[in-house]
């Protein structure tokens, strides 16, 4: 009588813990992850008091950089940080009030023309506004 | 109380008829009996890749701006997205290869006899349901290789006589593989392919109830009465052992092999090196590939997909064209075939995977 | 200036000729016919390769720059008289070519953006200078460019070709053709093993220097102290800016010292490696300073922040090697990863303002992004040992469920 019981009682946990085990990770994945989406179109960059005019910061826009720069007007401008000239990652010279690639000296302007050095293309532009407190850039529509 | 709520389930749902079907179901005794599991399984990993499908559904993307970074979105930031994923890759290909050893089995044992011809014939039907869901889900990650793939793979296609450049406009949506192409299949994937197996596989299901399950023909005439086992819980609670052995070696592939991301498709470089289909076309494609370039004054690819295509249609036929009680020199001829088309079968997916290794 | 030669004469003769409806003939030309058929060799060889002279193909025959007749086919045609001028001599030479490629209206006429050779820019080479004190050995057009073969210098096939411009240099500046002078002779062979050389002349990347690049064309100078960053920097852009706002370029002129030649070389010039900023016997600050001087203990601060940072990065790729081969997703890591190299490219080119605080920024943002990458380094291997304990405490409950099952069918059976 005993050894059926423990049989069953055995089982019955084994068969529990089953079902946790996998419920568990199916639960998990149910909860959707604090970014909510695959960020391939329209992000968050930054928030709206985190860049001081005349300055710049690099943020992940679907599987590539992208470079939020604020103009010492306060304006916004969002680019690609994808240098089109071997792929490195472009920053953003205040001074010159350009941007510029360390790899081999290609420059940029704000609306992402390639004006000097090695880029044979121009970055990238894409759409950026202020939705509360947020900066959010998006892809721009294409024509 | 649970009598209770069964006799008003009963009452509005008529279970007790099932009840009575599931204990009358028996399942005959003999030394073959182990090939008797593979539909079940092939139904189990089925029913997971249902399962994890659905999941994914919650966060994958179908267009070509999009799918590639969703399924990288599910690969690294979704709680145990990995898990889902990986899952549903590898069980994918073991359904495929549980229904190959379902149907060779049944094939060999001839189950395909009197009066289970459509039993048979709905089971072909299921298998090209499977290598459909197969071919549609491997472009979903639109990723280089499976990008390739499926561009070749639709060319061979394409190659049918008469029909062919129709069905490769219609499975790609156009002329080249394209965003539309990777919606298309998505359809087929999710939508229009569970439609139609559902109602196949209901029709098997039930054809496999109504009949039973039938014995290899040298069983068969000795006439003696079989030992059985009832389904429930005898054959029932086996099963379970080996659905549960298939999870564990799903967790066991999903954790130590887990399914790669690849790289994004980029439809204006050149083939990657090394692409080839899945290997559950490997054989069909690695015919294709030996071939010679003209074959009696016809193209060889040609000849090779009619080839292939006849080969089926016999295989197809099998139920007509064997004997009725499967024995004599029409059985034994239609064994030997079935012997001979699974030697070919494995051998020639086992070549396309030496070769394929670098 | 020198009169024009009578350039108008072949003009007109080929314009006369061209006004015939038919192909019309080569407008004629006595000197070639004639010299052609010479046994003398030195005045038979210039009608050689002359038809594809550029000079030729522009309609500029030989009276072009000798003068004389070229429809009399006869001796007569030589005739001072006639303009003829015969062979210039070595000082004569660079004035006959200037007479024309000197005169910007001229050239249009051949080319809407002729290069205007400037006299007064060949007045300032070496080459010049020694010409007029009576150097006979010295370049001057016709030993680059050639002379009765001319081609342009975008021709692969011509001397001044910018990928045969350095054999073309060392014609001359070999120790053999130099002897008995004072001047170093060793620079080709060194030009050969540069890194500059070796991109021009072996992989034929056109964007390389050649001599001329460095040196000036027409106005060959060794370049001067202030000269070189800039000359350097022409190509090298934001080392050559950073270099010369540096103290390190003000001290240097002053000590008579040669800019970026001080650390990199000039013919010889290497890809600058890593090991030049390191205490080793490859790194060059303590080439000039001194050990306790300031320069030094600038040195000493950037030196191993600089070799921790690429350790730190070594560190990070190999985790993320490791967990990339375990079949982890690795490409929040990598990006940063990518991110921090970035950093070191640019602090390559930030050590040349030779200057702690900017070399310390960028040194701080290239950690910090190391850092993180090790992170995600680190992490990707704790899930993948997570994901194993997970499959393996699954595997221990799966098996135990199926043993369970097995005994309970066995038991179910037996009675």
């Amino acid at each position: 009588m005993k050894r059926r019981d423990f049989l069953d009682w055995l089982l019955g946990l084994a068969g529990t813990t089953l079902g946790a085990f996998v419920l568990y990770p199916v639960v998990r994945y149910l909860v959707p992850p604090r970014i909510p989406e695959a960020s391939t179109r329209r992000v968050a960059a930054a928030k709206a008091d985190e860049l001081k005019p005349g300055s710049f910061k690099l943020f992940p826009f679907g599987s590539q950089p992208g470079i939020l720069v604020r103009t010492a007007n306060g304006e916004y401008r969002a680019l690609s940080a994808v240098c089109t000239h071997l792929g490195c990652t472009v920053q953003y010279r205040a001074a010159d009030r350009l941007i510029w690639c360390p790899c081999h000296n290609g420059v940029y302007d704000l609306e992402g023309r390639n004006v000097s050095g090695p880029p044979p293309r121009p970055l990238e532009r894409f759409v950026v506004h202020v939705e509360g407190n947020d900066v959010v850039v998006e892809k721009a529509k294409s024509a | 109380m649970s009598g209770r709520l069964r006799a008003w389930l009963d009452e509005r749902l008529g279970l007790e008829a099932f009840r009575h079907l599931a204990e009358k179901k028996e399942v005959p005794v003999h030394r073959h009996t182990f090939w008797y599991y593979w539909g079940g399984m092939t139904l189990f990993l089925f029913g997971v890749q249902v399962v994890t499908g659905i999941l994914l559904l919650l966060y994958y993307r179908a267009s070509a701006d999009e799918a590639y970074e969703s399924v990288r979105f599910i690969m690294t930031q979704v709680s145990f997205g990995w898990l889902i994923r990986s899952i549903h890759s590898w069980s994918a290909n073991l359904m495929i290869g549980a229904a190959m050893v379902h149907m060779f089995s049944t094939f060999l044992m001839k189950a395909y006899r009197a009066p289970r011809e459509v039993t048979w014939l709905s089971g072909m039907g299921l298998l090209a349901l499977c290598l459909a869901f197969g071919f549609s889900g491997y472009l979903l990650p639109w990723n280089q290789l499976a990008f390739f793939a499926t561009k070749v793979g639709t060319e061979i296609t394409g190659a049918t006589p008469v029909i062919g450049s129709f069905l490769l406009r219609f499975l790609r949506g156009g002329e080249h593989i394209t965003g539309g192409t990777l919606t298309r299949f998505f359809g087929f994937h999710v939508a229009i392919l569970p439609a139609i197996a559902t109602v196949v596989l209901g029709l098997h299901l039930y054809l496999v109830q109504r009949h039973g399950m039938s014995l290899p023909p040298g069983l068969e005439a000795s006439g003696t009465p079989r030992p059985a086992m009832k389904f429930v819980p005898n054959f029932l609670l086996r099963d379970m052992v080996g659905w549960l052995a298939a999870l564990g070696v799903l967790a066991l592939l999903s954790a130590l092999f887990p399914w790669e991301l690849g790289i994004k498709a980029d439809p204006y470089s050149s083939a990657p090196a090394g692409i080839r289909p899945e290997w559950y076309f490997g054989w069909m494609f690695q015919t294709l590939r030996m071939l010679p370039s003209h074959i009696l004054g016809l193209e060889g690819e040609l000849v090779g997909i009619l080839g292939i295509g006849l080969g089926g249609v016999i295989w197809l036929l099998a139920p007509f064209l064997d004997d009725p009680r499967g024995i004599g020199r029409r059985g034994r001829l239609l064994s030997a075939l079935g012997v001979i088309a699974i030697v070919y079968v494995v051998g020639f997916t086992l070549i396309v995977y030496r070769r394929g290794k670098p | 200036m020198s009169p024009r030669p009578a350039a108008w004469v072949p003009l007109l003769a080929l314009l006369a000729s061209t006004g015939a409806a038919h192909a019309a003939p080569a407008p004629k030309n006595s000197c070639l016919d004639c010299h052609r058929t010479l046994d003398d060799r030195r005045l038979s060889a210039p009608t050689v390769s002359f038809a594809q002279d550029i000079h030729a193909v522009r309609g500029l025959g030989c009276v072009g720059c000798h003068g004389g007749n070229p429809v009399d086919p006869e001796m007569t045609a030589m005739d001072p008289d006639h303009g003829f001028k015969g062979a210039p001599t070595r000082t004569q030479i660079a004035e006959l070519c200037a007479s024309c490629h000197a005169d910007a209206a001229y050239m249009k006429r051949f080319n809407p953006q002729p290069y205007i050779f400037s006299m007064a820019e060949f007045r300032t080479s070496v080459h010049c200078k020694k010409i007029s004190e009576g150097d006979a050995k010295v370049a001057t057009c016709t030993n680059c460019h050639g002379v009765h073969g001319i081609l342009p210098h975008k021709d692969p096939r011509s001397p001044v070709y910018r990928r045969n411009v350095p054999a073309t240099c060392s014609k001359c500046h070999n120790a053999e053709y130099m002897k008995g002078r004072t001047v170093p002779t060793n620079q080709y062979a060194l030009y050969v093993s540069s890194v500059h050389g070796k991109a021009l002349l072996e992989k034929g990347d056109l964007s390389a220097p050649a001599c001329n690049n460095c040196h000036g064309n027409h106005g060959a100078v060794p370049p001067n102290t202030r000269d070189i960053s800039v000359v350097c920097g022409t190509c090298h852009g934001r080392e050559g800016e950073l270099f010369a706002k540096s103290k390190v370029s003000q001290t240097l002129e002053l000590e008579g010292k040669r800019g970026c030649v001080t650390c990199h070389g000039n013919h010889d010039v290497q890809v600058p490696s890593d090991a030049m900023i390191s205490a080793g016997p490859e790194g060059v600050c303590g080439r000039c300073h001194a050990a306790g001087s300031p320069g030094a203990k600038a040195a000493a601060v950037i030196v191993p922040r600089f070799q921790a940072l690429k350790s730190r990065l070594a560190e990070a790729d190999s985790l993320l090697n490791v967990a990339e081969r375990r079949g982890m997703e690795t490409s929040a890591g990598r990006e940063l990863l990518k991110q921090s190299e970035d950093q070191i490219l640019n602090l390559r080119a930030v050590l040349h303002s030779f200057d702690l605080a900017p070399i310390q920024a960028v040194m701080a943002e290239g950690s910090g992004l190391a850092d993180r990458a090790h992170r995600e380094g680190l992490l990707a291997l704790r899930d993948w040992r997570n994901r194993r304990i997970g499959m393996a405490l699954s595997l221990g409950v799966i098996l135990v469920l199926m043993a369970g099952l097995m005994l309970k069918i066995r038991r179910m059976e037996s009675t």
